[in-house]
């Protein structure tokens, strides 16, 4: 094994390896999920112990690394979001989702098309067009942004070249309405989730349909890849979460606890735990290897409505109907912080990049940003004449996307 | 209450106690006035529809789920976004409005043909009776043809979105009926 070169990644933080191996280029990543500001030399030595491809005379330029990574992380965020441009379909949005760079979005509509747009100009790049209902679920194969899916009501599912918006698949086999999707890291795989009750597998070369994932016994409202790929996990309308092997197609294991219908679900970085949204006003955390229920966050006095982890795990991030959201510690499980201010239910949640702020959506017609650390509100963006349906930011954290019920989406930079 | 989640939600077949009833009718039909009255909301500001409202209202028992569609031109081929699952369809009419009786009556008789609203009991409110220019029910039923439809249950109903004369009675309509669907 010969150490070809490094690469950085910011978030969440890590150093990439490229190295060869039996004449092939191979890359693996050191995830620096808890790097904190005073530990660099430790860090280092930790790293020279564990990983055989950096020896001592590596060690300084690891250092260096180390240091970037750090100086990005310690960074303040003072960026305030600007409203920039607006840009309409003819129906209510349903999901919108940046491509891995930012350069690219996309947004799903009532009017049956998902729309690419480009994030500087706000020009409008393809329309793609075909589903014969709602566009529901949309996703880009991050990181490569070169295919799109997107999930509809006609209850079947579409890729797309990005670069052209020509249609390379649909997907038949759904039978009720296809709500949730996701492309696996490698972007070999596109999983569907229905109100079937069902979840499936599609080859993305083939078009083919690789495994029906039956078990649950109601709507299945959302799913999620972990970062290696060889896990899939499903939240359902009939209480239960279930963790799926995708190698094999089974099930592995069955999670039972919650008191209501899953609203969302999420792998962790590091794939060790899963969180789960609920309608019993709480959240669970999961031990993936084990399929036992490590914490109940409690706290919100109504329905949450969804869960996130910021990117390298340290944190979970609830939104409630009780118009509420909260920051919980994945480690404690204690809650650290209320974000309180929005007049009604808040649908959507997700943490920057950095990790140090969290974006809400609300029927309130505002999207909220709040410093994770004092729970202050930093910026009420406000603007959208209906409810906030979805939101997301780009990779760097500098520009966000809001979709509305209003027919339109806002781009904030 | 609202949010993706919720949509989600009412797109599952609806339990016993749950019905869907589905608000269409041309541009300024008076759609969203009656939901808002239904839900006894303020209908002072009321703009066009651009997407949809969805509100819900307990009566006779039942849990209504109303779904309020826009009925501009360009936005009612999406109408069938919204068919699955629909217990009554409840046409509204802007009953002072003869030069568009033609276009709304030709838009119903589309939706009487769709497949997914086969059999679904409909329900057709003259609306806007508070104005001295509106046709009576009966003379509508007569330019729509109602009279025609054998293949459903259906009523005409006058009413007032505005003063809310008349929404009470087709309401009691729509729930006799669903009952006599639902079991």
């Amino acid at each position: 094994m010969k150490l070809k070169r490094f690469f950085l990644r910011y978030y969440p933080p890590g150093i990439i390896l490229e190295y060869e191996q039996s004449g092939y280029l191979r890359t693996k990543s050191i995830d620096l999920l808890d790097l904190t500001p005073e530990c660099v030399s430790l860090v280092v030595s930790e790293i020279k112990q564990s990983e055989p491809l950096i020896t001592e005379s590596r060690a300084e330029q690891v250092k260096e690394l180390v240091v970037r990574l750090q100086q990005k992380r310690n960074q303040k965020e003072r960026h305030r979001f600007c409203f920039c441009k607006l840009k309409a379909h003819i129906l209510p949005l349903t999901n919108v989702a940046f491509d891995k760079s930012g350069a690219r979005f996309i947004t799903g509509s009532y009017d049956r098309t998902c729309r690419v747009w480009d994030t500087a100009s706000g020009r409008e790049l393809h329309t793609l067009e075909g589903h014969r209902n709602v566009v529901y679920a949309i996703a880009f194969n991050n990181p490569y942004g070169d295919k799109i899916a997107t999930g509809s009501f006609d209850k079947t599912c579409k890729l797309w070249c990005a670069e052209t918006g020509k249609c390379f698949h649909t997907f038949h086999g759904h039978r009720a309405e296809i709500v949730c999707l996701a492309f696996n890291p490698q972007s070999t795989l596109v999983a569907t989730g229905s109100m079937d009750a069902t979840a499936k597998l599609w080859d993305v070369e083939s078009g083919e349909e690789v495994a029906t994932l039956s078990g649950h016994t109601a709507e299945v409202l959302s799913l999620c890849f972990n970062t290696v790929g060889n896990h899939l996990v499903t939240g359902s309308f009939d209480y239960t979460v279930a963790i799926w092997d995708v190698a094999s197609k089974r099930r592995v294991h069955t999670l039972t606890g919650h008191m209501g219908e899953i609203s969302n679900v999420q792998f962790n970085w590091d794939c060790s735990l899963i969180v789960s949204g609920s309608s019993d006003k709480t959240c669970k955390l999961w031990e993936v290897v084990s399929g036992k229920c490590v914490a109940t966050l409690v706290g919100h006095t109504e329905e949450v409505l969804d869960a996130s982890f910021d990117l390298s795990g340290q944190l979970i991030a609830t939104a409630s109907a009780d118009g509420t959201a909260k920051v919980f510690s994945a480690t404690t499980h204690e809650c650290l912080v209320t974000m309180k201010g929005h007049a009604g239910e808040i649908s959507k949640i997700c943490f920057s990049p950095q990790g140090s702020r969290v974006l809400t959506a609300s029927f309130d017609k505002t999207a909220r940003l709040w410093d994770v650390q004092s729970g202050e509100c930093l910026q009420v963006l406000e603007g959208h004449t209906d409810e906030i349906f979805s939101c997301a930011f780009n990779y760097e954290g500098d520009t966000i996307i809001t979709g509305s019920k209003d027919n339109t989406c806002r781009i904030w930079c | 209450m609202e949010g993706l989640l919720s949509i989600l939600r009412r797109l599952k077949q609806p339990p016993e106690c749950e019905v869907r009833l589905l608000l269409l009718g041309l541009d300024n039909a008076g759609k969203t006035t009656l939901l808002k009255q239904l839900a006894a909301e303020d209908i002072s500001h009321i703009t066009p529809t651009q997407g949809f409202n969805i509100k819900s209202v307990q009566s006779s028992g039942f849990k209504l789920n109303v779904w309020d569609i826009g009925g501009q031109r360009k936005i009612r081929p999406y109408w069938r976004n919204y068919f699955e699952n629909t217990d009554v369809l409840i046409y509204v009419i802007d009953s002072s409005d003869r030069k568009r009786f033609e276009e709304t009556s030709l838009e119903l008789a589309e939706l009487l043909e769709e497949e997914k609203l086969a059999a679904v009991p409909l329900l057709v409110f003259a609306n806007k009776q508070d104005l001295m220019t509106a046709s009576p029910a009966s003379e509508l039923a007569e330019s729509l043809n109602l009279h025609t439809i054998r293949d459903r249950m259906w009523q005409v109903q006058a009413c007032s979105a505005l003063t809310a004369e008349g929404v009470q009675d087709g309401m009691t309509w729509v729930c006799r009926n669903i009952k006599f669907r639902k079991r």
